[in-house]
C-alpha cells in the first residue's frame, strides 16, 4: 500500500502527461487548417490583404514550420505563463478566460449543488420503492429530462418565461445594472469578478437577486439533463447495499429501517455517485457551450464555442487545455476522497 | 456425414444461444418500456421508409436538400406560420419545415447508425488489441483514450469539424505500404503466420517501389456531413475501447479461453470465437444508448451552425435558424413553430433509443436479470 503524498505526487506526474497529450492533440488537429487561414488571426483587416500577403505573414509567424517545431515553440510559451492572444476577443486568452469564468460559475454554483442532492434523494427513493410508483416515476422522468436537447429545452424556457410571461431578461444581469456594474463612476468595485457575491459586498443585494432570477432558467435546463445519470447510478448502488451481508445483519440486530437506509446503505452505496459528480462539476466548469449560448450567459462556453467558429487556434487550445486540467484535477481529487470514505480501498 | 446429421449438430449448438435469445425477447415483451422504445422508434423507420410519399421531392431535385417556397419569398423575410399549404410552417429563408421533419428522420438515422459503426470498429478492434496483448500496446492505447476523454466530447467534436479540410488526399500506395509494415511485423512475431510473410513481403516492396515512384493519390472529398460524422467518430470510440478491453481482460484468462489456446487455435480465432461473444450485452446496451447521444451531439453541432450544410435536411439544423432570435425572446414565441416541432422530433428519437438501452440494460445486466 503506498502512502497518500507518494500517490498524489504519481498522480501529478500523469496529469502532466495528460495535458501534454491534450495540447498535441488538439494542436494536430489545429494544423489541419489551411495556413492562409490561420495567417488571419495576425492581420488587423482581412479584406484589405492579398492571399499573397497571407502566405507572407504566415510564413513570418512560422506557420509553415514542421508541426513539432511550431508544438515547441507554442509550449515554451505556455510554460512562461502566456496562453497567447485571442483576436476574437481582442485580448490575451488568460484574460478572457478569467473574465468569462464567473459566469459559468454562477450557474455551476447552484446547478451542481441541486443535480447531486436531487440525484441521490431521488436515487434512494426509488431503490427503497423498487418497482413502486416513486421508482417508476423517477425513471420515466429522467429519462425523458435526458433526451431532450439542452438548446430546444433552453429555448423553450427562453419563449415562455422571457418571451411571454416577461419574468426574466436573457442574459448575465439586466441591462440598467449591467450598466451599472460596468460604469467606474457608480463606485460599485468588482472585488471576486463573481457578480452573486459582489453585489453583496457592495451592499446591493439587488444585484445578487437578478443573477439569481438570471441564474434560473439555465439552470433548470443542466439540472433536467444532467440528474438522469445520477439518480440510475445511486439507484442501482442502494440496490446492490441493501442487499448486502452489513445491510442484513443489521436489520436482523434489530435496527430500525432509517438506520439501516441511511447509516449503513447510503453510505457504502454513494462511493459511485462521488466519482461520478466529481466528473459532473468537472464537465460543468469547463463550460456550458450550448446552454450559455441559448441564454446568452456570456460564459466560458459560449466564449469558447465563438472562439472555435472564429477559427481562433489559441484561445481554442487554451480552452481546451483548462478543460482537461479541470477534468484530471477532479478525478485525483476524486480518488483521494475515497480513500477517506472508505479506508478499505487502497491506493494503487 | 449426411446433411441432416450436420442439422442437427448445428442445432444443438445453437441450442443455448437460442434460448438465451428466447429469454430475452420474453423480458423485452414483459418490459412496458422497451415496447414503448421499440414502438417509437418503429414509427420513426416507418416514417423514413415512407419519405417519398409523405413528402415527395420534386422531380430533379437532392431530396436531402431543402429548397425555398419561391411563391412566399417575395412576400417578407419572417417565417410564415403553419397554414394549409405549409402545415409546420416555414423558417425564414422559406424552407417547408414539414419536409424537413420528414426528411431528417432519414439523417438521424443515419449519423446515429453510421457513427456507431465506425467508432464500435475502431473501439472493438483496438480494444481487444489492448487487452488481449497487454504491455506497451496496452498501456500506448489507454493513455490515448484518456486524452481524447479529458476534453469535452462536445468541444473536440466542434475542433475537429471546423479544422477538418473539404478534401483530403488520400495517398493509397501509403496506406498499403504501412499496413503491410504492420502486419509483417505482426506475421513475423507469431509463429503459426509465418506462411504469410513472404506474399505479405512482396505487396510491401511493390507499395514502397510505387510510393517512391508515382504514388496513387485520390482526392476524398466530404461533405459538411461528412466531416460530423467523422469527428463524432473520434470522439465516440475511446468508450468502446474501454468498454471492450474491461471485458476481454475478464474473460481472457477463464478456463475455456486457456482450453482453446491449448488447442492449438490462433489469436484470431480466439478473439473472434470465444472472447467477443461475451461482450455482445453490453455493447448492445451502449450502442442502444449512444444512438441518441449521437443523435444529440450532431443536432447540438448543427445547432451552432457547424454541422450538416445549412439547406440540409437536419432537425438541428431547422432549429439553427431560431438563433437569430435568441436576444429578443418576443420573435421567438412569435415564431414559436421553428424550433418547436423539429425539437419534438429530436426528443422522440432520442427518447425512443434510450428507453430500449435502459431497458435493456435491466433485462441484459446478469447482476440482476435472473432475480
Amino acid at each position: 500500500m503506498t502512502s497518500l503524498p507518494a500517490y498524489i505526487a504519481r498522480r501529478l506526474i500523469l496529469l502532466i502527461f495528460v495535458l501534454l497529450g491534450v495540447s498535441l492533440l488538439i494542436f494536430a488537429i489545429t494544423t489541419l487548417i489551411p495556413i492562409e487561414i490561420r495567417a488571419m488571426l495576425y492581420v488587423r483587416n482581412v479584406q484589405h490583404t492579398s492571399p499573397q500577403q497571407l502566405i507572407e505573414i504566415a510564413k513570418k509567424r512560422g506557420l509553415d514550420r514542421p508541426i513539432h517545431e511550431q508544438f515547441f515553440a507554442w509550449l515554451s510559451e505556455v510554460l512562461q505563463g502566456n496562453l497567447g492572444f485571442s483576436k476574437f476577443s481582442q485580448q490575451p486568452v488568460a484574460d478572457a478566460i478569467l473574465e468569462r469564468w464567473p459566469y459559468t460559475f454562477e450557474i455551476v454554483l447552484f446547478a451542481a449543488p441541486l443535480i447531486i442532492f436531487i440525484g441521490i434523494f431521488l436515487g434512494v427513493q426509488a431503490a427503497i420503492h423498487k418497482d413502486g410508483l416513486i421508482d417508476h416515476a423517477c425513471r420515466v422522468l429522467s429519462i425523458i429530462g435526458w433526451s431532450l436537447p439542452s438548446f430546444w429545452l433552453g429555448l423553450l424556457l427562453l419563449s415562455v418565461f422571457s418571451g411571454y410571461l416577461h419574468w426574466v431578461s436573457p442574459g448575465p444581469l439586466d441591462t440598467n445594472l449591467l450598466q451599472f456594474r460596468n460604469n467606474p463612476s457608480s463606485g460599485f468595485i468588482r472585488y471576486t469578478k463573481i457578480d452573486l457575491f459582489d453585489g453583496l459586498l457592495n451592499g446591493r443585494p439587488d444585484i445578487t437577486l437578478n443573477v439569481i432570477q438570471h441564474a434560473i432558467l439555465p439552470v433548470i435546463v443542466i439540472v433536467t439533463i444532467n440528474v438522469a445519470l445520477l439518480i440510475r447510478v445511486m439507484r442501482s448502488s442502494m440496490l446492490e447495499a441493501l442487499n448486502k451481508p452489513y445491510t442484513v445483519a443489521a436489520r436482523a440486530k434489530g435496527l430500525d429501517d432509517k438506520t439501516v437506509i441511511y447509516k449503513h446503505a447510503r453510505r457504502n452505496a454513494l462511493i459511485p455517485v462521488v466519482t461520478l459528480s466529481g466528473m459532473l462539476v468537472a464537465g460543468l466548469l469547463g463550460g456550458l457551450v450550448i446552454t450559455e449560448t441559448v441564454f446568452g450567459f456570456g460564459g466560458l462556453g459560449q466564449w469558447a464555442a465563438n472562439a472555435a467558429l472564429q477559427l481562433d487556434v489559441p484561445a481554442v487550445l487554451g480552452y481546451a487545455l483548462l478543460s482537461a486540467f479541470l477534468f484530471v484535477i477532479a478525478n485525483l481529487i476524486v480518488d483521494i476522497l475515497y480513500a477517506y470514505i472508505d479506508p478499505r480501498i487502497r491506493l494503487v | 456425414m449426411d446433411l441432416s446429421a450436420k442439422w442437427k449438430e448445428l442445432k444443438v449448438s445453437w441450442q443455448p444461444r437460442i434460448k438465451e435469445w428466447k429469454f430475452m425477447l420474453k423480458r423485452i415483451r414483459e418490459s412496458p418500456l422497451a415496447l414503448i422504445g421499440i414502438a417509437i422508434i418503429i414509427g420513426f423507420v416507418i416514417i423514413a421508409c415512407l419519405a417519398p410519399v409523405l413528402a415527395p421531392p420534386q422531380a430533379g431535385w437532392d431530396p436531402f436538400m431543402l429548397r425555398p417556397d419561391k411563391d412566399l419569398a417575395i412576400l417578407t423575410p419572417d417565417p410564415t406560420p403553419p397554414t394549409t399549404r405549409h402545415i409546420f410552417g416555414t423558417t425564414a429563408e422559406k424552407f417547408d419545415i414539414y419536409y424537413g421533419c420528414i426528411w431528417g428522420t432519414i439523417n438521424a438515422f443515419r449519423v446515429g447508425l453510421i457513427v456507431v459503426a465506425i467508432a464500435l470498429v475502431i473501439g472493438v478492434v483496438l480494444g481487444t488489441v489492448a487487452a488481449y496483448y497487454g504491455g506497451l500496446i496496452d498501456e500506448i492505447l489507454m493513455r490515448f483514450t484518456d486524452i481524447i476523454i479529458a476534453l469535452p466530447g462536445l468541444v473536440l467534436a466542434m475542433a475537429l469539424v471546423i479544422a477538418f479540410p473539404t478534401a483530403i488526399p488520400l495517398n493509397i500506395t501509403l496506406i498499403i505500404l504501412v499496413v503491410s509494415a504492420v502486419l509483417s511485423i505482426y506475421f513475423a512475431a507469431f509463429k503459426p503466420q509465418r506462411k504469410y510473410l513472404l506474399p505479405n513481403q512482396i505487396i510491401l516492396l511493390i507499395s514502397l517501389f510505387l510510393y517512391l515512384t508515382n504514388p496513387i493519390v485520390i482526392g476524398l472529398n466530404m461533405s459538411k456531413l461528412d466531416k460530423v460524422l467523422i469527428s463524432l467518430a473520434i470522439v465516440g470510440w475511446p468508450g468502446y475501447a474501454r468498454l471492450i478491453r474491461g471485458e476481454v481482460l475478464r474473460v481472457k484468462n477463464e478456463d475455456y479461453v486457456e482450453a482453446a489456446k491449448a488447442s492449438g487455435c490462433s489469436d484470431l480465432r480466439i478473439i473472434i470465437k470465444h472472447i467477443l461473444p461475451n461482450t455482445v450485452y453490453p455493447l448492445l446496451i451502449v450502442v442502444t444508448l449512444d444512438i441518441g447521444s449521437i443523435v444529440l451531439t450532431a443536432a447540438a453541432l448543427s445547432f451552432l451552425g457547424i454541422g450538416a450544410d445549412p439547406n440540409f435536411a437536419d432537425w438541428g439544423n431547422i432549429i439553427s435558424m431560431s438563433r437569430t432570435w435568441i436576444s429578443s425572446p418576443e420573435l421567438l414565441v412569435r415564431h414559436y413553430y421553428t424550433f418547436l416541432i423539429p425539437g419534438i422530433f429530436i426528443s422522440l428519437f432520442v427518447l425512443g433509443w434510450n428507453l430500449l438501452g435502459d431497458a435493456l440494460r435491466d433485462i441484459l445486466d446478469p447482476m440482476i436479470r435472473r432475480r
